[in-house]
């Protein structure tokens, strides 16, 4: 029953199938026609190897349209299409050998025109497969579809780099005017020759589809190129910005060629724009990212250019806007100022121009400082290790424009010194601090240069006490009496750091006219002999310390000084004036036997020269406790002076005679050499350094007096200890360092961290 | 100290007044001996030396003397104790030799040192270094009239046995604390 059914069912199918193929024809003749119709369809359809001679050319066209029209009304075409594919399938291997051929030689020798070749070839293959688009587009995918499948699935990874070649050959500009050989050959074109070389090679690539797979290859292409162009052209370029410049080189080189890959149909620009619009954005985003990269790289020596390289801060400013380089630009500087800058061998004034240099760029790429505050926390602590921070600061406070030194604009208004800035929470144009900002950022509002460096210490007192050591030898050292520079100074000075703090500059200069208008008043009393001494008149308590060395001066000298203190004594009754002799300048005229020796010399070199007006001869150990509290090697040296003027000689050694009469030999010597320049230019002020080190000798004698007493003490007792000497502000760190450097010269010795003398 | 002084003025004038003298006389002293120090330090005289016991109490001091050259005490060290009194330095300094000391003016066992310038002819001119001078030339020049050591007094005339007895009594300084 069951079976009978089931006969019934696939009898009618069979009838079905049949009466569908035979289209009730008469007799099977309908099936004779389909049979044939479907091996003429197949046969002209199989892919063949496309060396061998094809058919095609003999296939009547008509009967071939008749047939597939068979086929289509038999609704077989599918069937048909699968048969296709299974031909292929079969067919492939012709295709992978070709191409493993033409790779196998790509490899070999990197050329890129084997790519090129290769692509033709499958261009060749692809167009000899296609089955005419008369049937349909479902046919046309389902083949392109296998085909592409198969090609990609075989090309071997050497393929990808080749393609970036010949990818990047096209933007080679070489070939814009002279198109590569291969290119006719291997893609031949039937019309005119296309208004780009390289347009037949892009179209196959569309037609392989390699275009949308090989996307992100051919932009990396773009990109790398556009990189190599912008570093080749822009490195070192900081005269002119160069961001408009390369924006413009990208619409006019790189935008045309964008055309083929991204937009192949489009005819005019306006059509191409949606198309390229994403690409181009991205392009944009990587000039600026390059141009950020290329000159953060070169910041510091941008740095060291500016105001020169403006543009390319301007340049830097806008790239950063755009691709957040924030971070990377502090971190690079950062690291360029510890390699570069911060080192032992850097010039503490250099370092502090750079400072300054860095303040000024960073302000323009970043007005609100958040960069500066990052990048200059650095700088800032280890200017304040180096000892002589303080006096390059004071002195380019005080320097001349004209010298270079001046880290500051001229054109800089003073202005008082910025303190750190609470916030107003009345300012209406407040705006929050930048989200990059640290938590101890402090909102500097546009603050000068000076407030900056000083700001670099916590006090300004270091500064007022380094300034008045500095203003002291500058005083000292003014022999015409103008003081009018030291006054503006001053006065610029009182700006900045306020009246009170400059109390006792003003006090020094006030000594400087005050000791000449005593001078003026002692010398017009006439009654004594004092015309030739013209001192300058100081207060002590208001100077920095001197340094003490001071002698007596012998004969007349004496004689003039005391004459002059007499005449102080009687105007300034309540005053007490002592000789600094061993500062300022003498001018003599030396009156010899057969000549007369004029010189401006130290007062030493008069002191000695007087006491060879007593007796002819002396030893230099003679001479030395005749002036009393001199050096040695000071008094060698103005002996040295006087012998190269020819006026003494060096009998033997250590002792000198005077020459009344010139020796020839010595004369002779003389004008050989150029006149001795035997006036100093520095004026002996105590530095704050050495006064530091004076401060440790007390110390020292403390530290000896309680080892001395007490036995062994450990360090810390020590340091409780010291408070007995005054002034004593060391930290314990400070005073191990010192009792370390006390035991290398063999003063103390340590066991078990007692110190004790040795 | 000023603000102690008017706060107490509010209580009562007349305590105020004993009050405000002692600490400034405290304060005065400690002045004193600060200076004293320092000159002392500064001028560090050769063979003599001093220095506060601890940085708590400037009233304690400990010195060093050294036998002057020439004298039988050449080459050996003494320590000594000095006590300032509060009111110094109108009372004398109460000093001791820690050292053992055989010396015609020194009580061998307490190390008292008899000294007239340390009992009646104390003045408020002389000072740490003047006293320590004081001792060293002491030491070369005892004052045989008014002995606190009689033997070594009698023994004085006699350097050889002098000096054997003051080295065998001798003990090199130790550490004080």
């Amino acid at each position: 029953m069951a079976s009978e059914q089931l006969w019934s069912q696939v009898a009618e199918k069979w009838q079905t199938s049949f009466n569908r193929l035979n289209r009730n024809e008469p007799g099977i003749t309908g099936l004779l026609t389909f049979s044939e119709a479907w091996v003429l369809a197949r046969d002209f359809l199989r892919p063949r190897d496309i060396d061998e001679p094809s058919p095609k050319s003999t296939v009547n066209r008509q009967q071939l349209r008749a047939a597939f029209d068979n086929l289509a009304q038999r609704r077989m075409l599918t069937a048909l299409l699968e048969e296709f594919l299974e031909d292929m399938r079969w067919q492939l291997p012709h295709i992978t050998k070709d191409i493993e051929g033409l790779m196998k030689q790509y490899e070999a020798t990197s050329d890129p025109i084997f790519i090129a070749g290769c692509i033709s070839r499958l261009v060749l293959w692809h167009k000899a497969w296609a089955p005419f688009p008369e049937l349909g587009p479902t046919v046309v995918n389902a083949f392109t579809n296998t085909f592409q499948t198969h090609v990609f699935s075989v090309l071997p990874r050497s393929f990808s780099h080749g393609f970036k070649s010949l990818v990047s050959a096209t933007l080679n500009p070489e070939y814009a005017t002279e198109p590569p050989v291969w290119i006719t050959t291997l893609f031949p074109q039937s019309g005119p020759p296309p208004d780009r070389w390289d347009k037949p090679l892009w179209q196959a690539f569309e037609q392989l589809g390699m275009t949308e797979r090989y996307e992100s290859l051919i932009a990396s292409v773009c990109y790398e190129h556009v990189e190599a162009h912008m570093i080749e052209t822009y490195s070192k370029v900081w005269d002119r910005e160069c961001l408009s410049e390369a924006r413009d080189w990208m619409s006019q080189h790189i935008l045309p060629w964008l055309l083929m890959p991204y937009a192949p149909n489009a005819k005019t620009v306006e059509e191409a724009a949606p198309f390229i619009s994403g690409i181009g954005t991205r392009l944009d985003y990587h000039v600026c990212k390059t141009l950020a990269d290329l000159r953060t790289r070169e910041i510091f020596d941008i740095i060291v250019d500016f105001p020169d390289s403006r543009p390319a801060l301007d340049d830097l400013k806008k790239c950063i806007l755009r691709v957040d380089h924030r971070s990377t630009l502090v971190k690079t500087l950062r690291k360029e100022n510890a390699h570069r800058l911060l080192h032992p061998g850097a010039d503490t004034k250099m370092i502090l121009q750079q400072y300054v240099s860095i303040i000024k760029c960073l302000r323009i790429i970043d007005p609100q400082g958040v960069l500066l505050f990052k990048v200059a926390d650095p700088i800032r602590r280890y200017l304040r290790e180096r000892p002589d921070t303080i006096r390059c600061v004071v002195a380019s406070l005080v320097a001349d424009h004209e010298s270079g030194d001046s880290l500051v604009d001229e054109n800089d208004t003073v202005q008082p010194l910025q303190q750190a800035q609470v916030d107003d929470y009345s300012d209406l144009n407040w705006e929050p601090e930048p989200q990059d900002a640290g938590p101890d950022f402090r909102t500097n509002k546009p603050s000068d240069i000076i407030s900056t460096l000083v700001s670099i210490y916590d006090s300004q007192d270091l500064f007022i006490k380094e300034l008045q050591v500095l203003l002291a030898q500058r005083l000292l050292a003014i022999k015409d009496g103008n003081f009018d520079r030291e006054r503006r100074n001053i006065e610029v000075l009182k700006i900045r750091f306020g009246e009170a703090q400059l109390q006792v500059c003003e006090v020094m200069l006030r000594d400087m006219t005050d000791s000449r208008r005593t001078d003026q008043h002692i010398q017009s009393q006439k009654n004594n002999d004092t015309t030739q001494l013209h001192p300058t008149i100081i207060s002590r308590h208001f100077w920095p310390s001197l340094q003490t060395n001071t002698f007596t001066m012998p004969g007349q000298f004496k004689t003039i000084q005391d004459a002059y203190q007499k005449e102080f004594k009687t105007f300034k009754p309540d005053k007490k004036l002592v000789w600094m002799s061993h500062l300022g300048t003498i001018s003599l005229d030396i009156e010899l036997d057969d000549r007369t020796v004029s010189a401006d010399v130290p007062p030493l070199e008069a002191a000695i020269i007087e006491l060879f007006s007593q007796k002819d001869i002396w030893t230099i150990d003679e001479l030395i406790e005749t002036i009393g509290s001199i050096e040695r090697p000071a008094a060698v040296k103005a002996l040295g002076t006087w012998i190269e003027l020819g006026v003494i000689k060096e009998e033997d050694a250590n002792t000198f005679r005077l020459l009344q009469v010139a020796d020839a030999a010595a004369s002779s010597k003389t004008t050989q050499r150029p006149q001795a320049m035997a006036v100093e230019d520095e004026v002996p002020i105590v530095t704050a350094q050495q006064q530091q080190a004076e401060q440790m000798k007390v110390f020292w004698k403390f530290i000896e007096g309680m080892l001395r007493n007490l036995g062994s003490l450990p360090v810390d007792r020590i340091q409780q200890m010291l408070k007995f000497a005054p002034g004593y502000d060391r930290s314990v760190e400070q005073l191990g360092q010192f009792m370390e450097a006390a035991k290398r010269e063999g003063l103390v010795s340590v066991k078990d961290g007692m110190w004790k003398l040795s | 100290m000023e603000q102690v002084s008017t706060t107490a003025a509010g209580r009562g004038p007349q305590k105020s007044g004993a009050t405000g003298a002692s600490a400034e006389s405290a304060g005065s002293v400690t002045k004193r001996l600060s200076q004293e120090l320092m000159n002392l330090m500064m001028t560090s005289p050769p063979g003599i030396s001093a220095f506060p016991k601890s940085d708590s109490n400037l009233f304690e001091w400990a010195g060093t003397i050294e036998g002057a050259v020439g004298t039988v005490y050449q080459g050996l060290t003494f320590k000594i104790a000095i006590h300032f009194p509060s009111n110094y330095p109108f009372v004398a300094p109460k000093i001791n030799f820690v050292t053992r000391c055989y010396h015609p003016n020194v009580d061998i066992h307490s190390g008292a040192i008899c000294l007239d310038i340390l009992q009646d002819k104390w003045s408020a001119v002389y000072s740490v270094q003047t006293i320590l001078l004081s001792l060293q030339s002491l030491l070369g020049e005892p004052n045989n009239a008014s002995p606190l050591n009689t033997a070594a007094s009698q023994l004085w005339d006699k350097p050889t046995e002098f000096k054997a007895e003051l080295l065998r009594l001798y003990r090199p300084a130790e550490d004080i604390n």
